[in-house]
């Protein structure tokens, strides 16, 4: 039993890392533009095709096959916000939020790329990348891992570290946390609030991409495998929706504990699973596991 | 260097600014004061581009920028410094003062400035790595004002920078503008507090009701009754 629990964490920590990416790829577009994108798992799946089609048309290896996807939505993102978003915020009238007209955006977004992507050959049926590494997997103590599963790992931890040097290293990235932080400021310096917003647009986009292309060979690919997006909202929560490191945690917490109720509740409650989380957390922790208080947003 | 020829502005139906016209002379202190709401802040945001004006022209350093956009307002050398704790509270002290070089980030020489501004602000170097969020009042305004001059600025705007201190505080803030107007920064001025801007200042504009009321040397409206009786609580 211990060896099925154990396996359990394994595999959990693999998807854990993945709903990780697509979580921080909706947390860092909230705390820069208070928009909650719903569009994201729509951004994870336009992410796998691009992947797919690097892969049929150019043959390219994997390296850059997540180097195609991230670019192309990142332009993808970067556009969105550019047309669409910043369109609707110049019509904001002065003391009315406009949030719910960009959240909305975002809706109508999810369901433009979930349509679109119909009318590209190869989406009618199923499909899957083929895995990055084959071979026999690696014992690690008891436990096998797929070497595939490592390669997930380690592409998260890799893409983890980019964002985390990014932004803190970076004048770029401080500037786009100053402006997520006082955007008022941030102009009085300045800094150009719009164009980073597009680039948070862009960034989060890519993150979205590269966790659709892991998610690939993995899963069954289909233009509605968006609604994985779920499992990258529990996992935010978990962090409060606010806090980076949150989403990790959370990711990878989402991850374990969906193997371990499918291994003690059975798997039909995998799927109800991220919803329990949402709710628990939302009732008894709303600020997230790592603490902090309430967010009070100033609009 | 800096003129304003009869701007106004309006936030909606409101009207803010009604036809004000000023200057602000090379090498001087030049304070505008008013009431809460008399249009203090908002001269200085249409100055800035914040806000949009609806009538008139300004022009600095001989240049129309009339309707330009705020980051190439800076770049011209115009940084203003916002009413408020507007800093960026999660980074540290040493990120904020290095944001303020963002529009010359490519021409390098940051170090010297940071230098600089630690000299007119002790405080700032000493607390260099905390984030920002938690420095005291008087010590987040210093830090505007310290991120304001690493964007080397010709023309500095200061809004309330004497809102919540004390008057041990405000009287030490007033002494580092005084240092920082000596090395060679003209300075526009928005205050409340009118007897500390009058003593601070060359030249004064009294604002009542989005309107210039009165100006001249500040000696002048020093003695002047009508501002004694409404500014100066003589």
């Amino acid at each position: 039993m211990t060896l099925l629990i154990l396996q359990a964490i394994a595999s959990g920590v693999v998807t854990g890392c993945v709903y990780a990416l697509i979580a921080l790829s909706l947390v860092i577009v909230y705390k820069s533009t208070d928009v909650i994108n719903f569009a994201g798992g729509e951004i994870v799946m336009i992410g796998g095709y691009a992947g797919m089609l690097a892969l049929l048309y150019l043959g390219l290896p994997y390296i850059l096959i997540f180097a195609f996807a991230a670019i192309a939505t990142f332009a993808l993102g970067a556009l969105f916000d550019r047309i669409v978003l910043h369109k609707v915020l110049g019509r904001a009238v002065p003391g009315q939020s406009i949030l719910v007209a960009m959240v909305i955006a975002t809706v109508g977004l999810s369901y433009v790329l979930k349509g679109g992507v119909r009318v590209v050959p190869y989406t009618e049926e199923v499909r899957r990348l083929p895995p990055f590494f084959t071979g026999e997997p690696i014992f690690i103590g008891p436990v096998v891992v797929q070497r595939q599963d490592i390669a997930i790992i380690v592409v998260a931890v890799v893409v983890m570290a980019a964002l985390w040097a990014f932004f803190s290293l970076t004048l770029t990235g401080k500037a786009l946390r100053a402006t997520s932080q006082n955007p008022r400021a941030a102009a009085l310096v300045g800094i150009p609030v719009r164009r980073m917003r597009m680039t948070v647009w862009g960034i989060a986009s890519a993150l979205a991409a590269i966790a659709g292309v892991l998610l690939a060979p993995k899963l069954l690919m289909t233009p509605d495998m968006g609604v994985i997006v779920i499992l990258a909202f529990a996992a935010a929560i978990i962090g409060g929706f606010a806090s980076l490191p949150g989403c990790i945690i959370g990711g990878i917490l989402l991850g374990v504990i969906q193997n371990i109720v499918g291994l003690y509740v059975g798997s039909n409650a995998i799927s109800v699973a991220p919803f329990a989380v949402i709710m628990l957390i939302l009732a008894l922790r709303p600020q997230g596991l790592l603490g902090g208080r309430v967010a009070a947003k100033k609009v | 260097m800096l003129e304003l020829s009869g701007i106004s502005a309006s936030y909606g139906a409101i009207r803010a600014l009604e036809n004000v016209s000023l200057s602000v002379a090379a090498g001087r202190i030049v304070c505008l004061l008013g009431a809460n709401g008399a249009g203090k802040t908002t001269t200085l945001n249409c100055i800035s581009g914040v806000v949009p004006l609806t009538a008139g022209r300004i022009r600095f350093e001989g240049e129309d920028i009339t309707g330009w956009p705020i980051d190439r307002i800076v770049a011209r050398g115009i940084v203003q410094v916002p009413e408020g704790r507007e800093i960026f509270p999660e980074l540290t002290v040493a990120d904020n003062l290095l944001l303020g070089t963002w529009l010359r980030r490519r021409k390098g020489g940051a170090a010297r400035d940071f230098e600089r501004i630690y000299n007119y602000f002790p405080r700032l170097r000493e607390r260099a790595r905390q984030p920002a969020g938690t420095l005291s009042g008087g010590e987040q305004q210093m830090l505007m004002i310290g991120r304001a001059l690493m964007a080397q600025p010709k023309l500095l705007l200061l809004d309330e920078p004497s809102l919540g201190l004390s008057p041990l505080l405000v009287q030490q803030l007033f002494g580092i503008i005084a240092r920082v107007h000596a090395d060679g920064v003209p300075i526009l001025l928005v205050e409340q507090n009118a007897a500390v801007a009058l003593a601070a200042s060359h030249h004064a504009y009294i604002i009542e009701n989005g309107e210039i009321r009165l100006d001249g040397p500040a000696r002048d409206l020093e003695q002047n009754e009508e501002v004694k009786a409404a500014y100066l609580g003589a």
